[in-house]
């Protein structure tokens, strides 16, 4: 199988420097991969540094050392620690998609747009995006009153849909996801995971985060437990 | 270095004041001052270099006196360079520095390839004249002299900004200031540029007009696919509407990088101080 993604010795340190020069080590030397097509999980306590390492690969934090090579669909090796902004967002819009634990949205604009218009950006039109977007709303079991409401007014796990919807409707060729089932019921945790789960079938690597065991055992291809910031062992499911 | 940008800025400086030899070093983030202390000349912006790409939006934040509205304001030949190049792709594919250009091409290029959206509504509107008479006014600079046209695309335009289109012959001192500053957006894109300069639009209105004129300048960027220069002090702005950001002190660049990444991994001790300090 093909290797889409290779970290290799990264490091991430936050030097603080309002603070006194302080220095958090938040990884060390962490060498994986990612496999084409594979769900890979990213486990450990909170503090293991494993939103740390999906921030560095999203470049969302700059790597203090390493490499991590990312392919791209033409088959082009980038180096996501070093490359071009222009270059990392060229496959920020292409290919990779983020999805955060929390939702990050514009005031004032509905969650029906908040999830369509990523379409729109990729060239969709609006009435194509607005139905898609239903489509994935209804899965989610995302009440229909809330579609043209503002996403800052809803519950926690109202918006945490949203955001999934968002980061998964425009079928990125790799999903990074960070606790995509918290907050959530049993019954929308595996709609969720059924989703991930299509969107796998359909194609896309993923990368996820996760403290929910059934989300785990019912995912994951692969997982890599972090401690202190080192990769400690690798589970095969 | 690819070519695909749509605007390089290249050592651009501005120095009130003499210019003496090792002025530059004397002053900045590590002299921790703007001020020569030779002369007294004031460094606003100090060897600046950048590349804007099309559909891109870059932020500039940094706090009051950095240099960030003296930067814009060079680019819109509101005011004179001391010293730097600028090429603009639109303009002789980029092959010439703009402010070679003759007083004409650069008024052409102003009129036609660039819009500027100014903190106070009053330096980028005539209170004298109606709002549909302020967009006409650019569109007339732009040789489009046909009434109805102007007209209709005025129309076009309130529209567009949610600006009421029956108010369109009142004049803008008579609107709120979230009217003003929507009417100086639609008179900043009649052209169709594809360059907008946004110097702190939102600074000064209450949160629910901001969020509206946030709304409209993310709706233009996605439909019109302009490229922006949005200067704020305001991260939240910039979180939202950039894809870049740098951040300026004392006129120089003390840190650039995606915004995601200057706002939640700031490597710079000053955009640690301003990050931290957001509300």
């Amino acid at each position: 199988m093909e290797k889409l993604l290779q970290i290799i010795d990264l490091q991430k340190k936050f030097e603080l420097h309002i603070l006194n020069e302080k220095q958090i080590d938040a990884l060390h030397q962490v060498t994986c991969d990612v496999n084409e097509g594979e769900i890979l999980a990213l486990t450990g306590k909170s503090g293991s540094g494993k939103s740390t390492l999906m921030k560095c690969i999203y470049r969302t934090y700059l790597a203090s050392s390493g490499q991590i090579l990312y392919r791209t669909a033409q088959g082009e090796i980038i180096d996501l620690a070093t490359a071009n902004e222009h270059v990392v967002l060229r496959v920020r819009k292409t290919e990779m998609t983020y999805c955060s634990q929390f939702l990050q949205v514009i005031p004032r604009v509905s969650a029906m747009d908040v999830v369509a218009s990523g379409l729109v950006a990729r060239g969709r039109s609006m009435e194509e995006a607005r139905s898609a977007t239903s489509e994935c709303f209804e899965r989610l079991s995302l009440p229909k009153e809330l579609w043209d409401a503002y996403p800052s007014t809803f519950s926690g796990g109202e918006q945490q849909r949203v955001n999934i919807a968002r980061a998964m409707i425009s079928r990125p060729r790799i999903l990074l996801v960070d606790e995509p089932t918290a907050s959530l019921d049993l019954k929308t945790k595996d709609a969720v995971i059924e989703m991930l789960l299509d969107l796998k079938r359909a194609g896309t690597s993923i990368i996820l985060i996760t403290h929910d065991e059934h989300t785990l055992t019912k995912m994951s291809d692969r997982s890599l437990h972090l401690e202190n910031g080192r990769l400690k062992e690798v589970v095969y499911a | 270095m690819d070519n695909n940008w749509l605007l390089r800025v290249q050592n651009l400086t501005k120095i009130y004041g003499q210019a003496t030899p090792g002025v530059l070093e004397r002053t900045g983030p590590l002299a921790n001052t703007n001020i020569d202390p030779k002369t007294g000349a004031v460094v606003a912006v100090s060897n600046i270099s950048f590349d804007l790409y099309p559909g891109e939006v870059l932020g500039i934040v940094g706090e009051s006196g950095s240099g960030k509205s003296t930067l814009v304001q060079m680019l819109y030949f509101d005011q004179e360079a001391t010293s730097g190049e600028v090429n603009f792709k639109p303009v002789e594919d980029g092959k010439i520095n703009l402010f070679d250009l003759s007083n004409q091409k650069k008024r052409y290029t102003r009129n036609h390839l660039m819009g500027m959206v100014y903190q106070n509504p009053r330096d980028g509107l005539n209170f004298r004249f109606s709002s549909g008479g302020n967009i006409a006014e650019k569109l007339l600079m732009a040789n489009v002299f046909h009434v109805g046209k102007i007209r209709i695309r005025g129309t076009d335009l309130l529209t567009k900004t949610e600006v009421p289109v029956k108010r369109m012959d009142e004049s803008p001192a008579r609107f709120s200031g979230g009217m003003q500053q929507r009417v100086q957006i639609a008179k900043a894109i009649a052209n169709n540029p594809p360059l907008l300069l946004l110097d702190e639009v939102t600074s000064g209105l209450d949160v629910s007009v901001q969020a509206k004129v946030l709304d409209l300048i993310r709706g233009l960027q996605q439909d019109l696919g302009i490229s922006m220069i949005v200067v704020s002090h305001d991260l939240g702005v910039i979180r939202m509407l950039t894809d870049r950001t740098m951040v300026l002190k004392h006129g120089h660049i003390v840190e650039q990088g995606l915004t995601d990444q200057i706002l939640q991994d700031p490597q710079h001790g000053y955009t640690q101080l301003l990050v931290s300090s957001l509300l």
